[in-house]
């Protein structure tokens, strides 16, 4: 076995695996959904599409803090700095500058990566649940230097009236398109990553980041870059969810439920997992609509949940499922199909 | 005059924060056990606390030896039914669950006490005040402050000199080590939280007769709990006490440069400490 590394002229030549089956027809049914999506003002109507939006807004938040907690080990639980600052950077824009509201949503991504660089620097010297509680504190800084904001309307919040001008069914595409595309970014791009050469140094890192830095890869530098992608994923969601409602306020944008439902998702679908945000976001998106009306009761019924899958059940629904069958619809692994002297 | 008001004021306070601060430490700091549902668990005793002085009638005194064996109590079951199940390297799973009890808490406590702020009644104590030039001095937050104190002596006491105390730490330090040495880790840390969640106790009555409290009142008394450690240096326990006076003359100065900017002043202190002393005052780097 250990012949092959020895072997003159270097690394001998080995064929590894990487895509499946499974994998295949996932992307090829990834991209019709994908396709409806861009469709859909053609063939839904208002109610449908606010539905799919909303639920786009909460695979794209969960799967950026699947991304920081799952891969990167830091665990926020004050996301919603980032969706928030992103969103009033965008009203700010469209509304007060008159610049293109969908122009907008892209420019207004500037926000949240330039928040994230101070907050890493001064978090990054908290370990685990401190840090998660210091995010947090951010969260409220940024809500409450919000609400004494008189530019961005302060307390009231803001209606983004400048929508106006296009109809519903223009307004549809555009937040259709924008769907589309954070998706490709944040799930999308979370897949290509996680399959580069980054992919297999995140892995590391997730299983064991002493042993990863020990294997040359920079845990520090790595952590700062995911803390950093992953606010302006946020923040994306963030600015489309509040383009769709068209009118934001502080409490709304900053509030706790944000990392709520992302961590809802993350757990219950799987952690680490691709295919567990977007299971965790169905489940969670159904359970919204059937039993949302329970309001309190159904709250109760997802913090025990939550609470349930970490003590007994930690790789959430896709754990379960893993168990049972090996069909994952994002292959990350790398398989020795041959390699040695043959 | 108004700043030295406010800089009185601001150590009364301090002495409320102080209360639910203490309990954090021991976990925070000491036991490196975090739970998330702190805040909510001070306001499920404080709304309790309320409950049971309006149904039988309880003056504070009273209602404060009902309620700490009751908190005491919960923080045992706490202990013994999930965070012993969590503590581990990964801070990952003790936080979750941790979060989704405060959201089933916050939830639960909505549905029994609806979302109205409630106070306890105290008999008069809440509104008694010595004067002191121009300066009005609550006689409340005095004793607030002098039981802080003494719960802090007390428990830097316990964790110095008893057997337990040295138990817990060497617990703390190493779970094997100590388990070797005859110590049972999972029952000292139980006893430890039962300590810790008893403090609640003593600032949910006080929180209720100083102020009021509502089901949603939970998340931001957890953030000021752990400002208030992080601000005296973590496994402190006086740091922790010094912290939460940091914290309250920040907010108490703060409220009087603008209404809007108190609780504010309060995070940025702590933000202030974290960049130039993230060991807090009392840490060792």
């Amino acid at each position: 076995m250990t012949m092959s590394i020895n072997a003159p002229g270097g690394m001998p030549r080995a064929k590894v695996r990487s895509q499946t089956a499974s994998g295949v027809v996932a992307m090829i049914i990834g991209i019709g959904l994908l396709a409806a999506l861009v469709a859909m003002p053609w063939w839904a109507g208002q109610g449908t599409i606010r539905s799919v939006v909303e639920l786009c807004c909460y695979i794209a938040i969960a799967q950026m803090w699947n991304l920081l907690a799952g891969y990167g080990g830091l665990v926020s639980v004050g996301q919603q700095a980032f969706s928030g600052v992103a969103a009033y950077m965008m009203f700010a824009l469209a509304q007060n500058m008159g610049v293109n509201p969908f122009i907008a949503v892209p420019l207004c991504l500037i926000a949240p990566a330039i928040l994230a660089v101070p907050t890493y620097a001064l978090l990054h010297r908290l370990d685990g649940p401190y840090f998660a509680i210091g995010t947090w504190v951010v969260a409220e800084v940024i809500r409450l230097l919000t609400t004494n904001f008189g530019y961005v309307n302060a307390g009231a919040g803001m209606s983004l009236r400048v929508m106006t001008q296009y109809s519903a069914h223009e307004r549809a595409i555009g937040v259709t398109i924008l769907c589309a595309l954070m998706l490709l970014v944040t799930v999308g791009g979370t897949y290509w990553l996680l399959r580069s050469r980054y992919g297999l140094a995140l892995t590391a890192m997730r299983d064991n980041p002493v042993s990863a830095a020990s294997q040359g890869v920079n845990v520090s530098r790595l952590r700062f870059l995911l803390f950093v992608a992953g606010a302006v994923g946020t923040g994306l969601a963030g600015a489309i969810y509040f383009m769709a409602q068209l009118r934001i306020t502080p409490d709304a944008a900053y509030g706790p439920q944000w990392a709520t439902v992302a961590i809802f998702i993350v757990m219950i679908g799987g952690i680490g997992s691709i295919e567990g945000v977007l299971i965790g976001s169905f489940i969670y998106f159904f359970a919204d609509r059937w039993f949302g009306d329970y309001g309190a009761t159904y709250l109760v019924v997802l913090g025990v949940l939550t609470l349930l899958v970490a003590l007994f059940a930690r790789g959430g629904v896709w754990g379960l499922v893993n168990k049972v069958v090996d069909a994952p619809w994002f292959p990350t692994r790398r398989v020795l199909v041959s390699g040695g002297d043959q | 005059m108004q700043w030295l008001d406010g800089f009185i004021q601001g150590i009364l306070l301090g002495g409320l924060y102080a209360q639910y601060a203490l309990g954090m430490a021991l976990m925070f700091g000491v036991m490196r056990i975090v739970n998330i549902s702190h805040g909510d668990l001070m306001i499920l005793l404080a709304l309790i606390g309320v409950s049971l002085s309006v149904s039988f009638g309880l003056g504070p005194f009273v209602l404060l030896v009902v309620l700490v064996p009751i908190a005491a109590a919960i923080g045992y079951v706490l202990q013994r039914g999930i965070l012993n199940r969590v503590v581990s390297q990964d801070p990952l799973p003790s936080i979750i669950a941790t979060f989704g009890l405060s959201i089933a808490l916050q939830n639960a406590m909505q549905q029994i006490w609806s979302a109205d702020t409630r106070s306890i009644a105290g008999g008069g104590i809440e509104q008694a005040s010595w004067q002191i030039g121009s300066i009005f001095i609550g006689v409340l937050p005095v004793i607030v402050l002098i039981v802080a104190t003494a719960l802090t002596g007390g428990m830097d006491a316990l964790l110095r000199f008893t057997k337990f105390g040295r138990a817990l730490r060497a617990s703390a330090a190493d779970v094997e080590a100590a388990a070797l040495t005859g110590v049972n880790p999972k029952a000292v840390y139980a006893l430890a939280t039962a300590l810790a969640v008893g403090i609640l106790g003593f600032a949910a009555v006080f929180q209720g007769l100083r102020s009021t409290v509502a089901p949603s009142d939970g998340p931001a008394q957890l953030i000021y709990a752990f400002e208030a450690v992080i601000i005296g240096g973590m496994g402190s326990i006086w740091g922790a006490f010094l912290g939460s006076m940091v914290l309250g003359i920040s907010q108490a100065i703060g409220f009087r440069i603008n209404p809007g900017f108190g609780i504010l002043a309060g995070h940025l202190v702590f933000l202030t400490v974290l960049a130039i002393r993230p060991q807090g005052i009392f840490g060792r780097s």
